[in-house]
């Protein structure tokens, strides 16, 4: 069994090394043990709450709930691509995810309960950025349809891309229990991406024309998710001059990926 | 219904379940264990291994569909997490029992058409009786049917064959492990369906029909897994009865002795046993049990 640090690429695995290793419940616990054993919610319950301002608080409040619709959508998303699976390891993977994203949504929302937040589902609500919500209409969408390489595209390749960007971003600012809680789910998102990378990866060696369907769905895709790093860095209260280039960054981690296109 | 719910969190599933009654476990059992001698060795024993765990293959895969296929439609944010944790329950047993497979010689490339060809054919209908419902969108009966119906008949059904698996650790071990999961599944179908209900008393008549259905395509499969046990059985019953100490003796389930009973007296213990469980479950839930058809005899 490969060592889970933080060095540790699941997506440069050979095929029959990933299914062997990623695909499977064993691996997943084996996984989330090292990480998240001593940490309740997500988080060292002996960490101190770091004393917030007024604004401080709301801006998190919002970046938080957020971060519950794109949890939401994944664990939506992936619970419907449960059935969608090819192969048994396939379905187990997914599996997984679906129990990872919905770990996401719990983290989030006892940190929401943690800041104060009394009613969680009204303020996601009235806090959900409407790009983010468009997006997670049209993920489930391809999911509905049962277009699994769409599904997986837009899911384990751009939504955990933006996410991986956005909470390793947050992570650097962010207050020391958020930050902690924001690791455990970046831990996770890896292990997604590299399942969407190999997966979409190995269909595209066989069916090389599908890359025109995924550029198309990133077209599509690519604009809502800038948006959403624009409401990121309103809701972070950073100015246009200094707000990072999460937007640049997470282009040329897609690009990288050369999936589409 | 918050309370209830709280208990059934990604962290307390994990504080129970990994890090629980699984930690230290392998595919399920304890490292290094194997299947008891006898299973590997006589040809008859291990077909019958095969084809046991074959229909545990189908009705874990069956669950694993259902709970992932019910996530987007359950009415609030603690089911969808409680029925996530299922998803990952049952893809675990998929993949326990899948290994035990291959651990009974069934090559990994033969394992889909080894399904496919053992699969009971009743036990198929049972699972698409359910799927439709869980395709629907219509929680209530995808609730019913999984969480009380499939997973009472799976909870009864793993306890029968953990009490005859007296004389293989492994087995006996994987088995424990799914019992507590399914204990789990069971009651969060009673608790969460109950008010539902009470909410949508119109849902009854058509979770009545469901159950009634599915019942008999359970008690047929029943029928078919014990019609031509017999001559199994007791090569069985000889083999462990030969051994210096016999850990069958004594040995009962449900009232049943598992050494002396014969493949009717099972058949029939199990199938009282779990419609009795059925009756008493959807009684808690303010549904009304159906008797179900009898299925005939080959």
């Amino acid at each position: 069994m490969t060592n889970v640090d933080d060095s540790w690429e699941p997506h440069l695995l050979d095929e029959d090394e990933f299914i062997r290793e990623v695909q499977s419940f064993t691996f997943w616990f084996e996984a989330v043990e090292g990480y998240l054993g001593d940490r309740p919610y997500g988080h060292d319950p002996d960490l101190p709450e770091a004393a917030l301002g007024e604004i401080e608080r709301d801006q998190l409040v919002t970046i938080l709930c957020n971060y519950c619709v794109g949890e939401t959508a994944a664990l939506e998303a992936s619970s419907g691509l449960v059935r969608l699976a090819a192969t048994n390891p396939s379905q187990i993977f997914m599996a997984t995810q679906v129990a990872d994203e919905a770990r996401h949504v719990e983290v989030f929302r006892r940190r929401l309960e943690d800041l104060g937040v009394a009613d969680v589902d009204g303020e996601i609500a009235r806090r959900a950025n409407p790009e983010l919500s468009e997006f997670r209409r049209q993920l489930l969408e391809f999911v509905d349809a049962g277009q699994w390489e769409l599904a997986v595209f837009a899911q384990n390749v751009l939504l955990e891309t933006m996410e991986d960007t956005v909470f390793r971003y947050h992570a650097t600012v962010a207050d020391p229990v958020t930050a902690q809680v924001l690791d455990g789910v970046i831990a996770d998102e890896r292990r997604h991406l590299g399942f969407g990378e190999n997966d979409l990866g190995r269909r595209l060696a066989r069916y090389p024309m599908r890359r025109a369907e995924l550029a198309e769905v990133r077209a599509r895709l690519d604009p809502l998710i800038l948006a959403s790093f624009e409401a990121t860095y309103r809701d972070l209260g950073l100015s246009r001059a200094e707000a990072p280039e999460l937007g640049r960054s997470y282009l040329e981690a897609v690009e990288r990926l050369g999936l589409a296109g | 219904m918050v309370d209830f719910l709280s208990q059934y969190s990604i962290q307390r599933w994990l504080e129970m379940c990994p890090q629980g009654y699984l930690d230290g476990t392998v595919y399920g059992h304890d490292p290094g264990e194997t299947e008891a001698p006898e299973i590997l060795e006589v040809d008859s024993l291990r077909e019958a291994s095969i084809a046991v765990t074959v229909q545990l293959i189908a009705g874990e895969r069956c669950a694993l569909a259902a709970s992932s296929g019910l996530i987007n439609c359950a009415p609030d944010d603690a089911s969808k997490t409680f029925l996530a944790t299922q998803t990952l329950d049952e893809a675990r047993h998929v993949e326990i029992f899948t290994q035990r497979l291959m651990d009974l010689g069934v090559k990994k490339e033969n394992v889909n058409s080894t399904v496919a060809d053992l699969a009971n054919p009743h036990l198929v209908k049972f699972a698409e009786t359910l799927l439709e419902k869980v395709s629907d969108g219509d929680f209530v009966a995808g609730v019913v049917g999984q969480n009380i119906i499939l997973e009472g008949m799976a909870f009864s059904v793993f306890e029968l064959l953990q009490a005859s698996a007296a004389g293989n650790p492994k087995f006996a071990k994987t088995l424990a492990g799914t019992i507590a999961d399914e204990r789990r599944h069971v009651g969060f179908g009673e608790n969460r369906i109950g008010s539902l209900i009470r909410e949508h008393p119109e849902k009854k008549a058509e979770v009545q029909a469901m159950q009634a259905e599915m019942s008999y395509h359970m008690l047929a499969t029943f029928t078919d897994m014990f019609s031509d046990a017999g001559q199994r059985m007791e090569e069985a019953k000889q083999l462990v009865a030969d051994k210096e100490d016999n850990p069958l003796e004594g040995v009962t389930w449900h009232g049943a002795d598992l050494m002396s009973a014969t493949p009717d007296v099972m058949e029939a213990v199990l199938a009282d046993t779990v419609l009795n469980e059925f009756r008493t479950r959807l009684d808690r839930i303010g549904i009304e049990y159906q008797s179900p058809k009898v299925p005939a005899r080959a």
